[in-house]
């Protein structure tokens, strides 16, 4: 498929389901009163369901998605691993930890400030112990396997602060920062986590001339003039920066990052830099997709995200390792 | 026969860990404790002063409350931890002087109580525990509404030997509630009580009653919402009540819950009012001192809605 067509396909898709996004919510809002509400102000209620309660969880929906699936793309390219992605490697969980540590402590008040900060410490933490690994020891399974460990050990790590939190009701919070969700998020969330995110999606982008040229190796890249350390600071940097933006906003949210690059890597050219776009843009759409069907299956409870995109992505994680398995062998 | 076996083996044991001069007077007392068990439920006459429990625990928040406001001095040896958070606990003042218990059955085990009184709700595990070890403990129901109140004043008082003060207390309560109400009219404004991560307190809890009670309308329960229940923000936002009720008590630590009461879109509503109007701690626990919360929340309504006005 050529690029632009690719593209302006999921732009559109993404758009529509972004739409879809705006629609669905407990308040049985018609059509014609959302959009009013949405821009001409209107009747009081629609405007402030539309603008404050809806619009921010659709916009956080995009970008936390579009985060999710450029960095399983960088990561995947850059670590030549095919089964790299933020949840699965363990940065998505050790951002939510920092996260937690730092706000459930009370260092920073109860100010929202603190979330991204001890997220984009964990994040980056979490990068830079896997980039370490990788350097050493390249294998698939070493990756894979220091980030189950990095995962399981801030899952702990994320629960046991919670518990420990004098607030009663931190305890509850747990399954938010295992299982994500974006319920009840405000424009401040919003403002608060876009611009770092942007910040992270530039970097990676920075990045994608040197991912082709590493698609040969590590040496080969060299010898064709790639500055090794660059690129990593990019990628360590913009991984870092984005996932730990987006944890810290909607807890962890796994597998969109794994599948959404699979997916779209048949209709590219498969050249990593190629990617990084169309997969940033599929895991907005598949995010926002799985925003909307929570909110339609479960509306009075509401399931967290994280269910819906595990239980699409734990049997593709499953079929990809079979999948690895047989052509290892 | 066998009941009285299964009795004796704790008994035993717990004889050969005691100092031996107390060994007598605590088998004697756990009798004691096993006998006053057994009749309670076969008679209805209350128990006199002089066989009332020396030694009593509270072992729950809400059983704190009512054993506090009734015990004669010294009987009470100690009250549960949650006693002394302001935002828990009514009596968190006079909860000060009394020592503190965390529940757990072995320091139970140790104070050795006359009687344990706690809630159903809580520390199950618990209370089975110490029923086998052959202490005798009292549950307190906490699915409460204002009518149950004075029922479990009289009951605490009863058990405590205290039945004088217990009465005089649900009587002074139950003339302070319908003073309260004899002050109300037909104009109900609505309210809702959304505490953390957006749960409402619906039909059958104390807030719904408390609320009522104030001359308000719970919306929550008008929507249909028994118990306690995700209420989402856009359904509160569309419905407009007059009034929300934050959790009050400034709980230190931080939690993500917290904000969602606090929510930029529940600020946007331009008629609603928004605070902590019942004074922290007040509705908590079936106590005298709900009081306090119907009073503050009737004040409040008086305020936005007063019965002489016009409509």
């Amino acid at each position: 498929m050529k690029p632009l067509t690719l593209i302006t396909g999921l732009l559109l898709g993404v758009m529509a389901l972004f739409l879809a996004s705006l629609a669905v919510g407990p308040a049985e809002l018609s059509l014609s009163e959302s959009v009013y509400g949405l821009f001409a102000g209107g009747g009081e209620t629609a405007a402030i369901i539309m603008r404050e309660i809806r619009l921010p969880r659709a916009l956080l929906g995009v970008c936390i998605g579009f985060t999710l699936g450029i960095s399983g793309a960088v990561l995947q390219g850059f670590l030549r691993n095919p089964l790299a992605e933020p949840g699965i490697i363990g940065v998505s969980a050790m951002a939510a930890f920092g996260a937690v540590t730092v706000f459930y402590s009370g260092l920073a008040g109860a100010s929202l400030y603190a979330l991204p900060a001890g997220a984009l410490i964990g994040a980056l933490v979490a990068v830079l112990v896997l980039m370490a690994l990788a350097a050493r020891n390249g294998s698939t399974l070493t990756l894979i396997l220091a980030g189950v460990a990095l995962s399981s050990l801030s899952g702990a790590l994320t629960a046991l602060v919670l518990n420990l939190s004098p607030n009663p009701f931190a305890s509850y919070e747990i399954i938010f920062w295992l299982l994500g969700s974006l319920k009840d998020r405000s424009m401040q969330h919003v403002w608060l986590a876009l611009p770092l995110m942007a910040a992270g999606w530039l970097l990676i982008a920075l990045s994608s001339r040197a991912i082709d040229a590493l698609s040969l190796g590590e040496e080969a890249a060299a010898s064709l003039g790639t500055n090794m350390a660059r690129t990593r600071f990019l990628i360590v940097g913009g991984v870092a920066l984005c996932v730990g933006a987006a944890t810290a906003v909607s807890g962890t949210i796994g597998f969109i990052g794994l599948v959404v690059p699979h997916l779209i890597r048949p209709l590219t050219n498969r050249m990593p830099s190629r990617l990084l776009l169309p997969a940033g843009l599929g895991g907005a759409a598949l995010l926002l997709a799985a925003d909307v069907a929570v909110r339609i299956i479960l509306p009075a409870g509401e399931l967290n995200v994280g269910v819906l995109t595990a239980l699409i992505g734990a049997p593709f994680f499953l079929w990809l390792v079979v999948r690895a398995r047989r052509e290892m062998f | 026969m066998r009941r009285t076996k299964r009795h004796q083996v704790p008994l035993r044991r717990a004889a050969l860990k005691w100092p031996r001069r107390k060994r007598l007077s605590a088998l004697s007392s756990l009798c004691l404790g096993a006998g006053v068990a057994l009749a309670a439920p076969a008679s209805s006459q209350p128990a006199a002063d002089e066989d009332a429990p020396a030694r009593v625990m509270s072992l729950n928040v809400c059983t704190d409350q009512l054993a506090m406001a009734l015990a004669a001095p010294g009987q009470l040896i100690s009250v549960s931890f949650l006693a002394r958070d302001p935002a828990q606990s009514a009596m968190h003042e006079e909860a000060e002087a009394y020592p503190l218990n965390h529940g757990r059955a072995e320091e139970v085990f140790l104070a050795r109580p006359d009687l344990v009184v706690t809630g159903t709700y809580s520390l199950h595990n618990t209370t089975e525990l110490l029923r086998r070890m052959n202490v005798r403990v009292e549950e307190f129901s906490f699915v409460q509404t204002l009518e149950t109140i004075p029922g479990e004043i009289r009951r605490m008082g009863a058990l405590l030997g205290r039945e004088h003060k217990a009465r005089k207390l649900a009587a002074a309560f139950t003339a302070e509630l319908s003073k309260i109400r004899a002050g109300q009219c037909a104009r109900r404004p609505t309210a809702l009580a959304y505490e953390q991560n957006g749960v409402a307190l619906g039909a059958g809890t104390l807030a719904d009653s408390v609320i009522e009670a104030a001359g308000f309308t719970n919306l929550a329960a008008q929507q249909g919402v028994q118990g306690m229940a995700p209420f989402s923000l856009e359904m509160v936002v569309e419905k407009k009540p007059d009034v929300i009720i934050l959790p009050g008590g400034r709980n230190a630590a931080p939690s993500l819950g917290a904000r969602v009461p606090r929510h930029p879109a529940l600020e946007a509503l331009p008629q609603t009012r928004i605070g902590a109007f019942v004074p922290s701690g007040s509705w908590s626990c079936g106590s005298p001192a709900v009081l306090e919360a119907i009073r503050a929340l009737d004040a409040l309504r008086n305020e936005i809605a007063p019965c002489g006005g016009s409509r």
